[in-house]
């Protein structure tokens, strides 16, 4: 077991922003949707700090976007132009996943440097931090302030489209909130993906022979 | 040098004196005019017309009053144009005038209208472009003509500040004129010793008078004397702007009034109203045709009503645009003190809000007034209305239920395969475990068989 360096600070800290925003913004977000089934906050609490939340996550985002940007670590999104390779070796850790870890199997991912993500997280986070995410924040400041914007809301297709689309990805982001600890769960040991996320360093487990 | 300098000074302050005394006495002779001094020829007129009861049998058995109270028109403004000034078609050698032709009192005014227009044209023009004159073209006997609201024989310059009971407008708008007098500005206006306060007039104009609820002038309206309402509202109403165009003022500031969704067919290129052509009337007979049970238009319905409205011109020329409004005029006018204004977010933003349970379609009629289709409350909360009414939506008053399903299909994917996936590895715990402790069983013998060549092999190397 040897120790590698794969998530520098200005990641974790971009990381860690991120999980309680969007928590937050989940729990507000239901709040302004369903005012009268739950009522942890006043209405207008919930909006205050749903836009606040959301211009933090903004920054956030560039924060993110900006340190990938202009480094090298940018590789670790890049993706893998061979479509026949990347769905084999999705396929591969979605069967480990539903099969192989019942069994003991190894995970079939390796991380190194430049290469911390699985096939599968690979695409997910590169729809999710290039499309899904933008989509979110656009959507979102169009609704900050409809007048203001009111020539992109109509672009989008009107009010109520742009808030369908809102909602929808809140939904997507509801679900992944759950998903993606629990996922982060399955390491070596239950806490040592969440261990990474704060010191930087993953354990990797050496090599057997065949891997 | 001097002396004649001298000279030319009482010279001149002699001359000032002069154009002093004579503007004093011109102001003099005009104020004692407007103060009520009748001319000869007007006298002679009252001499009969300033008896009580002094009628005149016209058509269908109705009366015309001859009686002008002398006093009152002497302090008209019409007192400076005298009794010839609008009655000139009079022939004194033949008056009174006895005809066997009689007209009813309705066309004795229209008649009298074109002598108003004589003087008056600069109003009679924006009289013409106003509901009221629309409505006298469509033949309505109701609409009003210049003496239904003025009475030209005691018309003084200050209408604007006249007594609010004495406003014309109540004589046909009675529910509302009702509504107004116990609104907060009629509260204020009718104080007996006066209060500022907007009069009729003040918001729907004199003589141009427009549909209130078909353009922004009563927003214009509002907020031309309530200057800072959007600065106010801004410390603490988000989306501030978007409110102000979506929701009616009375919709908050008459709390007792009963609200509702208007959605207004909307020309996206023209930027205005959609309104019906003149002559060929087609929202309620095409409205009709697309909610076939009559039980309202539904969100399929009110895709194929906009279908029909875009069929003339291009794809997405008609949209709809919502606004929350009050039911009735007379309800627009019950505006109460600022203090019981709606100011509760969740009276709209929550499931099954008052202000979302009644939802009209509508479109300007020829003669400027809207026109409703109701449309069935359900629309506000389809999928299928997504296009259609994508122009209105109030965060959780109007949500898609489809989107709450799949919320709530979501959360339990979210929380349910975490635990599914937990549970088939408990499961497997035993599987496991004993997998882990054949490798560990074959682990130490495969490192020992290995370590053993290495030791057999370096003999051989060495």
């Amino acid at each position: 077991m040897h120790r590698l360096y794969v998530h520098p600070l200005p990641v974790r800290i971009w990381h860690w922003i991120n999980a309680f925003g969007f928590i937050l913004l989940i729990v507000t977000g239901v709040q302004i949707r369903y005012i009268g089934l739950i009522n942890i906050m006043p209405f207008k609490t919930s909006v205050n700090l749903h836009n606040l939340v959301g211009f933090v996550l903004i920054a956030n985002f560039f924060l993110w976007f900006l340190f990938y940007l202009f480094s090298d670590k940018i590789k670790v999104y890049l993706p893998e132009l061979n479509p026949m390779k990347h769905f084999r070796e999705s396929f591969r850790q979605m069967a480990f996943y539903g099969y192989g870890i019942f069994k003991g199997q190894p995970n079939p991912h390796h991380v190194s440097l430049y290469h911390k993500f699985n096939p599968m997280q690979s695409m997910t986070y590169q729809i999710v931090m290039l499309l899904l995410v933008p989509i979110q924040i656009y959507t979102g400041i169009l609704l900050w302030d409809v007048e203001r914007f009111q020539t992109g809301v109509n672009l989008f297709g009107g009010l109520r489209v742009v808030d369908t689309v809102h909602v929808l990805l809140f939904i997507f982001f509801s679900g992944f909130i759950f998903i993606h600890p629990y996922l982060a769960s399955l390491g070596h040991t239950p806490t040592a993906h969440f261990k990474a996320m704060f010191t930087g360093y993953e354990e990797i487990e050496e090599e057997t022979e065949g891997h | 040098m001097t002396s004649a300098w001298m000279g030319t000074v009482k010279f001149t302050r002699h001359l000032n004196f002069a154009v002093a005394f004579f503007i004093f006495f011109f102001a003099c002779s005009i104020s004692s005019q407007a103060a009520g001094v009748l001319s000869q020829d007007d006298k002679n007129c009252l001499e009969c017309h300033s008896q009580e009861k002094f009628e005149k049998p016209m058509a269908e058995g109705e009366m015309l009053s001859l009686h002008i109270p002398g006093k009152d028109f002497a302090a008209s403004v019409h007192n400076a144009v005298g009794c010839t000034g609008c009655h000139a078609d009079i022939d004194l050698k033949k008056h009174p005038q006895t005809s066997k032709k009689k007209i009813t009192l309705r066309s004795h005014s229209m008649a009298m209208v074109q002598v108003c227009k004589d003087c008056h044209d600069d109003k009679f023009k924006l009289y013409e472009g106003s509901i009221h004159a629309t409505l006298l073209r469509d033949g309505n006997e109701a609409a009003p003509l210049c003496s239904d609201c003025h009475s030209p024989h005691s018309i003084r310059k200050d209408t604007a500040s006249a007594p609010m009971a004495e406003v014309s407008c109540r004589q046909c708008h009675t529910p509302i004129y009702k509504a107004y007098a116990e609104s907060v500005h009629g509260q204020i206006r009718g104080k007996p010793e006066g209060g500022h306060a907007p009069l009729c007039p003040d918001c729907h104009k004199a003589h141009e008078v427009t549909a209130a609820s078909t353009g922004n002038q009563l927003k214009d309206a509002c907020l031309g004397c309530h200057t800072n309402a959007l600065a106010v509202h801004k410390t603490w109403l988000p989306n501030t702007d978007r409110h102000f165009e979506a929701v009616s003022c009375p919709a908050c500031h008459a709390p007792t009034a009963k609200r509702r969704v208007n959605l207004r067919l909307y020309d996206s290129i023209a930027q205005e109203r959609v309104a019906e052509k003149q002559g060929v009337p087609q929202f309620e007979s095409r409205a009709r045709s697309a909610d076939s049970k009559g039980l309202g238009l539904d969100a399929l319905a009110l895709q194929s009503l906009l279908k029909e409205f875009n069929r003339e011109g291009s794809e997405g020329k008609t949209i709809l645009r919502g606004r929350l409004e009050v039911s009735t005029g007379a309800e627009a006018h019950q505006l109460a003190p600022k203090a019981r204004a709606i100011k509760e977010c969740d009276s709209c933003h929550r499931e099954g809000a008052a202000p979302f349970q009644t939802v009209t379609i509508s479109i300007v009629s020829p003669d400027g007034r809207p026109l409703h289709y109701g449309a069935q409350k359900e629309v506000l909360n389809s999928a299928t209305s997504v296009d259609s009414v994508g122009g209105f939506y109030a965060i959780g008053g109007t949500r898609i239920k489809l989107l709450d399903v799949l919320f709530v299909l979501t959360l339990l994917a979210g929380i349910g395969i975490p635990l599914g996936h937990m549970t088939l590895k408990w499961l497997f715990r035993r599987y496991l475990r004993q997998i882990e402790a054949e490798r560990q069983a074959t682990q130490p013998q495969a490192d020992s068989q290995a370590s053993s060549g290495d030791n057999s092999t370096s003999p051989t190397k060495s």
